[in-house]
């Protein structure tokens, strides 16, 4: 658990929207925050995972004589010690073992795993444990996978039933509506644009302990979704709820990859096992062998009547996710139900397919999904502009959808005036305005579904003093969640921001929430807080009443104050006198739900919509093919902000992760399935030095969101369309259309000087 | 990382004893490569001699007569900063300044990027147009070698069991001359080049040029002819003598940082611009 | 043949002895032995900074220097920062500026900022970016670190909506149109805030 209170240093304001300093922010410039790793357990034992060489193999005996002969070493665990059939576990699909079992599916899949009272012993153990296996063929793109024989990944018998079974097609999601084949478009444009497989590469490595707790186990993990793991183990090790206590510290950045269980189902494991505590920490390598984003080959059709009207859309996509579902899967339905776009289009198809691969398993990225086919559509709008010969921001302001416009028929309709930030973003960048020489600049817009289902629950305590807890089981993950409830919490109930403390991460203490993903805390949580609180105005509000001898309805509490017949006491003062001689407390419970809906294609609809609009101005250097970004603006529509310092914050590191894979990231694998850039020398992320020459974030608030005080969910907008702007950009400035990422000053070149180059000599990214 | 034994010698004799000994032997001067390879296990000594007791080798830059010495415990930081390699060794404080971020700069030595013997090496090809020498002490004493003379492929070098890295020597310039460091990476910010090159011209039309990572090893080739400077010779001739400079490229087809075709091509767009910027620097101020 | 190595180091202003595996790296012995966990372990290549501590006034990626190496020196971590529970006004411009997200990245990204104020006085903004190109930020709060940096030297102008330049220009944090108690209800018209 870890508890953390505002920067006590200033009292704050108490209102929302403004710059509350982060709660916790002192901690994580002191070096105090304690992440999983700062954390350490009496007698605990070292875990080191093993793996073999290549990507899939069939395994033969494990011999672990020699690393147990080690000093030190106490345990080797493999496939054979833990129960059969094996156990296995995803939010998805149970799909994947606790250890490989017969077969590893992609390179880095453990094997066995030793636990030694140092980790240089456990190193060494791992080093000494000997494993019989035979590499096995395997796939690695999107065309082997789908190959007719390709080897399949997934054991058919675990899907009998399911007609995709013999393919490496772990499920395909059609979704449309109108009349696609029968529309009369003037002009057809059509691509396919490829997105490469990148890794979230949070500072912080993902780290676990599990020990042994009394009659049931506690589990410490840098996991966003601390409820699901309790589920996951509680199920694996057939144990109720009640006995599986899972800590959370808050993690050191997660960007989705820390949303399931990875190896703490192992860890729990060991840890009864050995009857101590065990701790993994992985490598950075292991990171990039446990997370990362699907890849993608996204066909794009659009027609388009000549006054630039779009007719329909026709997308069909392929993911390459990895050896067990994971989320992945998920992600391929969200990412592509949205995918027509912003947009008002009589007519659409779209056909997605989750590839499964003998590589690392995908899961949730930042953007889940919705990256990969707003690269493909919007890149395929600044074609159609180019051809249509219509203004890039014209042809997006012609069609978007207004306001209430029910753009997905059956969905949420457009809950903002997206047409906004797009003016916004064009004023900005000085569209139509004189561009340099050797420089263009290009614009994208980016939508993603919010989440389409929710629980979330808070308990509130307003202590005798005015000050206040607040419980919540969000992970704080650098969005900033603490901040944000505890501002809540302090504008309802009159306290200082620096009163509040906000609990979170232990789920023998913090009532359930459903998890941290989506942008949806400060809406969902937002929502659980801001009801928690006004339980407690309600509660407090009748004990005045009666305390005051006045009806209940002459009493109203609100935003700090409370109001007796037209006279205004701040609660801190009143709550002294109805808490009378013994003190006490009074205790608000909030819950804030978004139901399923079982017949919506993706149960359920869209919480809000995350709108960006980003523009770009870049220069090509044609000799060398590099992108300098002269200017880089990005728009989001957030309803409210509550904290401008940190929704700044996730806009432009946002912004900032998408110039990642556009121009840089990706992996690069060898002939047998290894990742050849693991680790942090050859795959790239962009650093201090690879910002824009300016970039400037700017909102649109409405207080059109479902969230408290109008707010929406805003931590991935910005992302979104970064990698079509820089592309159109690209293409304004050279008039080179690129449909592969990442934009890497040899790609650029090469589509610059197609003649210099020679393809197939270089080892390019997958798909 | 495995687990090997530490030495840190307070004297050359003792070290040398130490690196010539029975034991497999590491020396360790910055170390920002030695400890990746040991936690990689690409290095396994049994003992690992820290070069850091040994006042002999120095940290600083002098000037000894006709030429700038380096120590051999010279940081990058320190000669990218020092104020005589930036008037009369231009291109190496450039390559300097760009050997990893500044942590890595604050350890990483000269002499140990030399002894690494990358292709990649930023500094080996500024060290070869300045026709630098390396000062090598071991069991058999002490001797020079030209830098051109010190690497032989990757990874490997001149030096026998038992030697190391005292010194680093530039010649002072003779006369006017302009010279540059440019290269090629995947990012703006610190990187593995692609390309790593520098130029050197002399008033009187010389051009030394030094290229890396376009082969097995750092390359350095002259053209005396003058052409490459002349702003009379054709743009036929100036082609011409330039691509017999580059013809000794040969850039590994499994690299995974760049193509063979783009290295070359980006060669000799780095070439051209170095040649024309140091033919400016040595128009306007020495370097 | 790997005896432990005794070594004497003065941490944060406190002598301290350790005998430590000759294999160990000081991030290792900071924060297994002497119990820092301030600096963080990440990529272990010496790419990402989050181990950054200062070594006899240098900046240096503790996953780089092994703990033999810095027997009889001077270490400073993020924990020696602060002294007396008063931050350092670096730290209180990176809790202004918003600079700190997850935070993982933080302490290393401290001390790189203060090792390059120990030898720019007055950065420009070019300094900061280079100084700081050492440590990752996944977060991609660059931008206000920068700014943070930059205000704690001294250098932060006044707040400004023109954004965020490489040429020195600096400025500091952006007001927000909506610094007051909003009321959602009272604000039917689109606002649009500079943020």
């Amino acid at each position: 658990m870890s508890t953390q209170r505002g920067n006590s240093e200033t009292e704050q304001p108490v209102g929302i929207g403004g710059s509350v300093p982060r709660v916790g922010g002192r901690d994580r410039v002191t070096g105090h925050q304690a992440y999983v790793a700062d954390l350490h357990l009496e007698d605990e034992l070292h875990v080191k995972l093993v793996t073999v060489d290549c990507a899939r193999a069939r395994i033969g005996t494990i011999d672990a004589t020699a690393a147990l002969a080690l000093p030190g070493v106490r345990l080797v665990m493999t496939a054979a010690d833990l129960p059969d059939p094996m156990p296995r576990f995803g939010p998805q699909y149970r799909d994947r073992p606790v250890l490989a079992v017969n077969e590893t599916r992609y390179h880095g899949e453990p094997v066995a795993a030793v636990a030694a009272d140092t980790l240089d012993a456990a190193e060494a153990g791992a080093a000494l444990v000997r494993v019989e296996y035979e590499p096995l063929p395997a796939v690695f793109t999107i065309d082997a996978a789908l190959a007719p024989g390709a080897p399949l990944v997934q054991d058919p018998d675990m899907r009998p039933a399911d007609p995709l079974r013999d393919t490496n097609v772990l499920r395909e999601h059609r979704y449309g509506w109108g009349d696609v084949d029968g529309a009369k478009a003037d002009v057809v444009v059509e691509g396919t644009y490829t997105f490469p497989m990148v890794t979230q590469f949070a500072i912080e490595p993902h780290a676990f302990m599990a020990a042994p707790d009394g009659d049931g186990i506690a589990v410490w993990s840098s996991i966003q979704h601390p409820n699901w793991l309790q589920r996951v183990i509680a199920s694996l090790l057939d144990m109720p709820l009640s006995r599986v206590r899972v800590y959370a510290p808050d993690p050191g950045g997660a960007f989705g990859g820390k949303q399931h269980a990875k190896y703490e189902p192992l860890l729990a494991f060991m840890a009864l096992r050995a009857g101590r505590p065990v701790r993994l920490v992985l490598t950075l390598e292991e990171t990039f062998q446990a997370v990362r984003r699907g890849a993608s080959s996204v066909h794009v059709r659009s027609g388009f009547r000549s006054d630039g009207t779009l007719v329909f859309r026709d997308i069909e996509a392929n993911y390459l996710i990895g050896a067990y579902a994971d989320i992945a899967d998920r992600t391929v339905a969200k990412g592509s139900y949205t995918s027509a776009g912003p947009y008002r289009v009589p007519n659409v198809r779209i056909l997605a397919r989750s590839v499964l691969s003998h590589t690392v398993p995908s899961t949730a990225f930042r953007g889940f999904g919705n990256p990969q086919q707003i690269w493909a559509v919007e890149s395929n709008m600044d074609e159609a502009a180019r051809i249509l010969g219509i203004d890039p921001v014209e042809l997006r302001l012609r069609n978007l959808a207004a306001p209430t416009e029910a753009f997905i028929p059956g969905d949420t309709p457009a809950d903002g005036r997206w047409a906004e930030s797009v003016r916004r973003a064009a004023r900005m960048i000085d569209w139509g305005g004189p561009v340099a020489p050797g420089r263009g600049r290009g614009i994208a817009v980016g939508i993603k579904s919010g989440p389409t289902t929710g629980l979330s629950y808070s308990t509130v305590r307003l202590l005798a003093d005015g000050s206040v807890v607040v419980y919540a089981g969000t992970s704080d993950m650098g969005q900033g969640a603490r901040t944000i409830y505890a501002q809540i919490a302090a504008h309802e109930l009159g306290a200082p921001v620096d009163w509040v403390t906000v609990v979170m991460g232990d789920t023998a203490v913090v009532p359930y929430d459903q998890q941290t993903s989506a942008s949806r805390s400060s809406v969902l949580m937002g929502n659980a807080v801001l009801h928690a609180c006004r339980d407690i105005q309600a509660k407090l509000g009748r004990m005045a009443a009666k305390l005051e001898g006045v009806d209940e309805a002459a009493v109203s509490v609100d935003a700090g104050l409370v109001r007796i017949a037209d006279r205004d006491e701040p609660i801190r003062d009143v709550l002294a006198r109805v808490l009378g001689r013994l003190g006490g407390e009074i205790i608000g419970v909030g819950e804030m739900r978004k139901e399923a809906e079982p017949d919506h294609p993706l149960g359920g609809t869209a919480a809000f919509y995350e709108f960006n609009c980003t523009a770009v101005e870049v220069e090509v250097d044609r000799e060398t093919g590099d992108i300098l970004l002269t200017r880089h603006v990005t728009v989001s529509d957030v309803g409210r902000a509550l904290n401008p310092t940190q929704v700044r914050g996730q806009d432009e590191g946002a912004a900032i992760m998408g110039l990642g894979h556009t121009l840089m990231e990706h992996y690069i694998f060898d002939d047998e399935g290894r990742i050849r850039n693991l680790g942090a020398i050859d795959y790239r992320i962009p650093t201090s030095m690879d910002l824009p020459v300016l970039i400037e974030s700017e909102i649109v608030e409405n207080g059109d969101g479902p969230g408290p005080y109008g707010a929406k969910g805003m931590s991935e907008g910005a992302l979104l369309p970064v990698a079509p702007a820089v592309a159109a950009a690209v293409r304004d400035a050279t008039g080179v259309s690129i449909r592969d990422l990442p934009l890497t000053p040899e790609r650029v070149w090469k589509a610059l000087h197609p003649d210099a180059s020679r393809a197939g000599e270089q080892a390019v990214a997958l798909p | 990382m495995r687990p090997f034994s530490y030495e840190r010698p307070r004297t050359l004799p003792a070290a040398i004893d130490l690196l010539a000994g029975g034991a497999s032997a590491a020396a360790l001067a910055g170390g920002t490569d030695l400890i990746i390879g040991l936690r990689d296990g690409s290095v396994r000594p049994e003992v690992v001699v820290d070069l850091k007791g040994i006042d002999e080798i120095e940290t600083g830059i002098q000037v000894d007569g006709d030429r700038l010495v380096i120590g051999g415990r010279a940081v990058m930081e320190d000669i990218a900063a020092d104020p005589r390699v930036r008037r009369d060794f231009m291109a190496l404080a450039e390559a300097a300044a760009v050997v990893g971020s500044v942590q890595i700069r604050n350890r990483a030595t000269l002499a140990g990027n030399l002894c690494n013997a990358s292709p990649a090496a930023d500094t080996a090809p500024a060290l070869l147009v300045y026709d630098a020498s390396v000062v090598v002490v071991g069991p058999a004493g002490s001797r020079r070698i030209a830098v051109d003379d010190f690497f032989r492929g990757p990874g490997t070098t001149a030096l026998v069991p038992g030697e190391l890295v005292t010194a680093i020597e530039l010649p002072l310039p003779p006369a006017r001359r302009g010279a540059v460091h440019l290269r090629r990476t995947r990012r703006r910010g610190h990187d593995l080049a692609s390309v790593t090159l520098a130029v050197a011209v002399e008033d009187g039309g010389r051009v030394r040029l030094a290229y890396g990572s376009v082969g097995p090893r750092p390359i350095l080739v002259t053209d005396d002819s003058g052409v490459l400077t002349d702003r009379g010779s054709s743009a036929e001739a100036r082609a011409s003598a330039m691509e017999r400079l580059l013809a000794a490229a040969s850039p590994s087809p499994r690299s995974m940082r760049a193509s063979p075709e783009y290295r070359l091509a980006m060669l000799r767009v780095l070439a051209d611009r170095a040649l024309g910027a140091a033919v400016q620097r040595m128009q306007g101020q020495p370097a | 043949m790997t005896e432990p190595y005794p070594i004497q180091v003065t941490v944060n202003g406190r002598m301290r002895t350790a005998r430590v595996a000759p294999h160990h790296t000081l991030l290792e012995v900071l924060r297994d032995d002497l119990g820092l966990t301030g600096s963080k372990e990440c990529c272990l290549v010496g790419e990402c900074g989050a181990c950054t501590v200062m070594l006899d006034g240098r900046s240096v990626d503790s996953c780089l220097v092994l703990a033999a190496e810095a027997d009889g020196g001077e270490v400073l971590t993020v924990e020696g920062l602060a002294a007396d529970g008063r931050l350092t006004a670096l730290q209180e411009a990176f809790l202004e500026y918003g600079a700190a997200q997850c935070g993982f990245c933080i302490p290393g990204q401290l001390l790189s900022a203060h090792a390059l104020l120990t030898t720019h006085e007055h950065p420009t903004r070019a300094d900061v970016e280079e100084g700081l190109a050492g440590n990752l930020c996944r977060c991609a709060g660059y931008q206000q670190i920068i700014e943070a940096v930059l205000a704690a030297a001294g250098a932060g102008a006044a707040g400004g909506t023109e954004g965020r330049r490489r040429d020195g220009a600096q400025d500091g944090p952006v007001p927000s149109a909506h610094s007051d108690r909003p009321d959602p209800a009272a604000t039917p018209d689109a606002q649009v805030a500079p943020q």
